[in-house]
């Protein structure tokens, strides 16, 4: 995606607190994200992942100090145009109910452009297509919708204006394990595609590390480790890390059928207590 | 009561009709005024949500207002007439509207309002495609709810001389016309009923879904939005068009003989004349409501009554007696008015009593009853005992007290009369009810009541413009004796008869027309 400023870094904090009233939430949050990555934000609930995603198209105000989104302090940004370049996929994929999925979907383009009608038309049905929803959908209302449905819906909204960062919020909470996957699959393919900055809050440490060009990990508005994938799992950094990341250790990759080779594997323990019996 | 009701509506359609259009035009000019300046005022203030409940009060405030009491305010402003109507209504309709809107408003899912937000959307982008069709739903009930009140208080129109069923409702009572009153009533409710459902109707059209539906809607929309501005046409261009010839506004004063006389004025000048009398009957309040609209120029013309004008108007203070109306002519002049066509009816407070003790006692004054009072008794309406002109001052004017008093309904007097129950009542010279009554009215000797003789109250300047008009208002000098009038009174309040045809019967019988 292009962009003017020579500066390649899409999104940083800068020493960055947010206090509701005598509770802080974040604490001294610094990170600079460089243009084109895929950041994995995870935590417990309640540690300030959507805060500090909120943060960046100024939903949310931080208490003291900057976020700087292509160089450029938010706060001196018209918040209108910084929210145009910046797709947001809402936690709990919140869909306008009074407008078609359709509606919805091009709800950004056309605030955007508002005479090129076709076109639109045209990057709805691509995105349908790319967040694989069948286009029979196009004329139906979130509530006849099915959860999953409508997180995808979401995403495609999110996308739809081709912003150069995309935030989202727990897109795949509502989606099975095998949607999941193929959401997972076309993400990753749209991030390698578009070059498009992301940041992506999930509660599945899987997730996170698979997609994550880099992982951040927070608890209680504290930054616990900011590093690769490998890195996270390879050194996890506090004890609270290495609890999350600690199945993820333990996952063994052998090939199904060498599964009860290690008898340390789930399939090879199950084995035994069934020959036990 | 229902079926005399029903004929009564079959019978003069035209009538109602012509109130149903005036009722339903003058409501729907107050619920779009409400509609679009107390949307905006809700959007408004759930915008800025600090002046919310300042206005929130305000609105809160007019709607307390009695309805009654918002007219009295308005009339010096608006005067009398659809313009005070329309306002009031206005007034009321806007809380409902104001409220259903703010409502609707804030009560969007905060959730959803983020999230038009952070789409980058104008606050009215935002406004207009996310949070005013979320909170439409909420803003069509309380628009149901206000229509429908409007339609019922739209009722209360006719009180100022606005028009509307209000109109039928107001003649029945003060004409004793019980049935025209429920078939106004029940007009208003029929139309309030209808309006009701026909907004449920489109309340359920706009939650359909689809775009099957959308297309439905908008043919439905385009349709009723052409039908209200025919009606809307309707309403204009007749007036606009009649607009070529003189018109005299003639007002009358909610009493039964007002009516007959207001009929045939209407008649007589519109016979004689190339004028064309536009009839406001029944204002509510009378003097009061009917002279400042006068002095405005709203009317022209409407009958009054000398005591009234001496008292009310000139602001005089004694009683009025007949030889001084040099003098109330002298007072009207400086207000731009002329007493013109006295009929030769008063209409005053009197005393009858019944044949049979006239004979016995050879009663024929006040002066003779106060010798045989104490063997009497004399019924009155409370009212009587209570004002300070009244029994006392009666009583110590010709040193008469009676054997005894009793308090009735104005209804009831004549009956209790008939049956010995009394033998003397306090009546209005002009009383339906007298002109069969088996009673002597006595003559007051003393002077002690003002006199009320009737006549015509024009304003000068009408006089200049249409020369013609005063000739036609004097030949109705002397052609109506109190017993013309009561009887008159009797044919509409007893027999039922419409006010014009007793007017018609009344110019015809005097060859005037
Ligand atoms: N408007 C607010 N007023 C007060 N406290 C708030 C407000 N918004 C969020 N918080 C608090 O801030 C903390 C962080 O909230 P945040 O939404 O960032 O959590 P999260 O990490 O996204 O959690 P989850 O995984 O459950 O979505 C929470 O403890 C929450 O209660
Ligand atoms: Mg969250």
């Amino acid at each position: 995606m292009s962009t003017t400023t020579t500066n390649d870094v899409a999104i940083e904090y800068r020493d960055i607190c947010k206090a509701y009233g005598e509770k802080s939430v974040l604490e001294h949050l610094n990170l600079r994200i460089p243009r084109g990555e895929f950041i994995t934000m995870i935590g417990s609930s309640g540690s300030g992942k959507t805060t500090a995603l909120k943060m960046v198209n100024r939903l949310i105000e931080p208490t003291s100090g900057t976020v700087l989104v292509d160089g450029h302090d938010v706060r001196e940004t018209d918040p209108i145009r910084l929210r145009r370049n910046i797709g947001y996929a809402i936690q709990g994929s919140v869909l306008f109910p009074h407008m078609t999925v359709e509606e919805n979907i091009s709800y950004v383009p056309n605030l955007l452009n508002k005479h090129d009608h076709e076109r639109t038309r045209k990057a709805v049905r691509t995105w349908m297509d790319i967040v694989g929803l069948p286009c029979d959908l196009l004329e139906r209302y979130p509530s006849e919708l099915s959860g999953g449905q409508q997180q995808r819906v979401g995403i495609a909204r999110a996308l739809a204006a081709s912003p150069d960062i995309l935030l989202m919020d727990e897109p795949f909470g509502a989606v099975d394990e095998i949607t999941r996957g193929q959401l997972q699959v076309e993400i990753s393919r749209i991030h390698r595609e578009t070059g498009i900055t992301v940041m992506f809050v999930t509660h599945d440490i899987g997730e996170a590390l698979r997609l994550g060009t880099h992982v951040l990990v927070l608890d209680e508005g504290k930054v616990q480790q900011y590093g690769a994938s490998e890195e996270i799992l390879a050194r996890p950094a506090t004890a609270f890390v290495e609890q999350l990341v600690s199945r993820q250790r333990h996952a063994c990759d052998l090939p199904e059928d060498q599964l009860c080779a290690c008898t340390h594997s789930g399939a090879a323990r199950a084995r035994a207590a069934l020959a036990a019996m | 009561m229902l079926a005399q009701s029903w004929d009564l509506l079959v019978q003069r359609w035209d009538f109602f009709w012509g109130l149903l259009l005036e009722h339903m035009e003058i409501c729907l000019v107050a619920v779009l005024i409400a509609i679009v300046f107390g949307g905006i005022a809700g959007i408004l203030i759930s915008e800025y949500q600090k002046a919310a409940k300042p206005t929130l009060a305000v609105v809160n405030f007019l709607y307390t207002i009695p309805s009654i009491s918002m007219l009295g305010f308005l009339i010096p402003f608006s005067g009398v007439g659809d313009a005070t109507a329309i306002i009031t209504l206005t007034v009321y309709a806007l809380l409902p509207m104001v409220r259903s809107t703010y409502t609707g408003m804030t009560n969007v899912d905060p959730a959803i309002m983020e999230a038009a937000r952070g789409m980058g959307g104008t606050r009215m982008q935002t406004l207009v495609r996310v949070q005013l069709p979320l909170a439409l739903p909420v803003i069509m009930s309380g628009i149901r709810n206000m229509v429908t009140m409007t339609i019922a208080l739209g009722g209360i129109a006719s009180f100022i001389g606005a028009g509307g069923l209000g109109v039928a409702i107001y003649r029945g009572i003060t004409t004793n016309n019980a049935a025209m009153t429920v078939a106004g009533s029940l007009l208003i409710a029929v139309l309030a009923l209808v309006v009701d459902a026909i907004l449920g109707f489109v309340e359920k059209r706009m939650r359909a879904r689809g775009a099957k539906s959308h297309r439905t809607n908008r043919r439905l929309a385009i349709g009723a939005a052409a039908a209200c501005a025919a009606v809307a046409l309707g309403a204009t261009v007749p007036g606009a068009l009649a607009g070529t010839g003189g018109i005299i506004h003639v007002a009358t004063k909610p009493m039964t003989e007002q009516y007959v006389m207001g009929e045939a004025l209407k008649m007589l000048i519109e016979h004689d004349t190339n004028l064309k009398v536009e009839l406001t009957e029944g204002v509510g309040g009378g003097t009061s409501n009917i002279e400042p609209a006068m002095e405005s120029g709203q009317f022209d013309l409407y009958p009054e009554y000398t005591g009234t004008g001496w008292a009310m108007v000139l602001k005089n203070e004694g009683t009025y007696s007949e030889g001084e109306f040099d003098q109330l002519q002298a007072g009207y002049q400086e207000l731009g008015m002329s007493w013109v066509g006295m009929y030769g009816f008063g209409n005053t407070y009197g005393m009858a009593v019944r044949k049979d003790v006239a004979e016995k006692y050879n009663l024929k004054t006040y002066s003779d009853l106060a010798r045989v009072a104490d063997h009497l008794t004399l019924g009155a309406e409370a009212d009587f005992f209570e004002r300070e002109d009244g029994y006392d001052a009666l009583c110590n004017t010709y040193g008469m007290s009676f054997g005894n008093t009793m308090q009735m309904d104005i209804g009831l007097k004549y009956d209790a009369l008939a049956q010995g129950s009394v033998d003397a009542i306090v009546i209005f010279t002009t009383d339906g009810k007298l002109s069969t009554a088996d009673a002597t009215v006595l003559t007051d000797d003393k002077g002690f009541f003002p006199s009320y003789q009737c006549g015509n109250v024009v304003r000068d300047q009408v006089l200049q413009q249409h020369t013609e008009l005063r000739g036609v208002l004097e030949k109705l000098q002397g052609t109506i004796s109190e017993q013309d009038m009561a009887r008159m009174n009797y044919e509409v309040e007893e027999e039922g008869k419409d006010p014009k045809t007793v007017a018609e019967e009344f110019l015809r019988s005097k060859g005037l027309i």
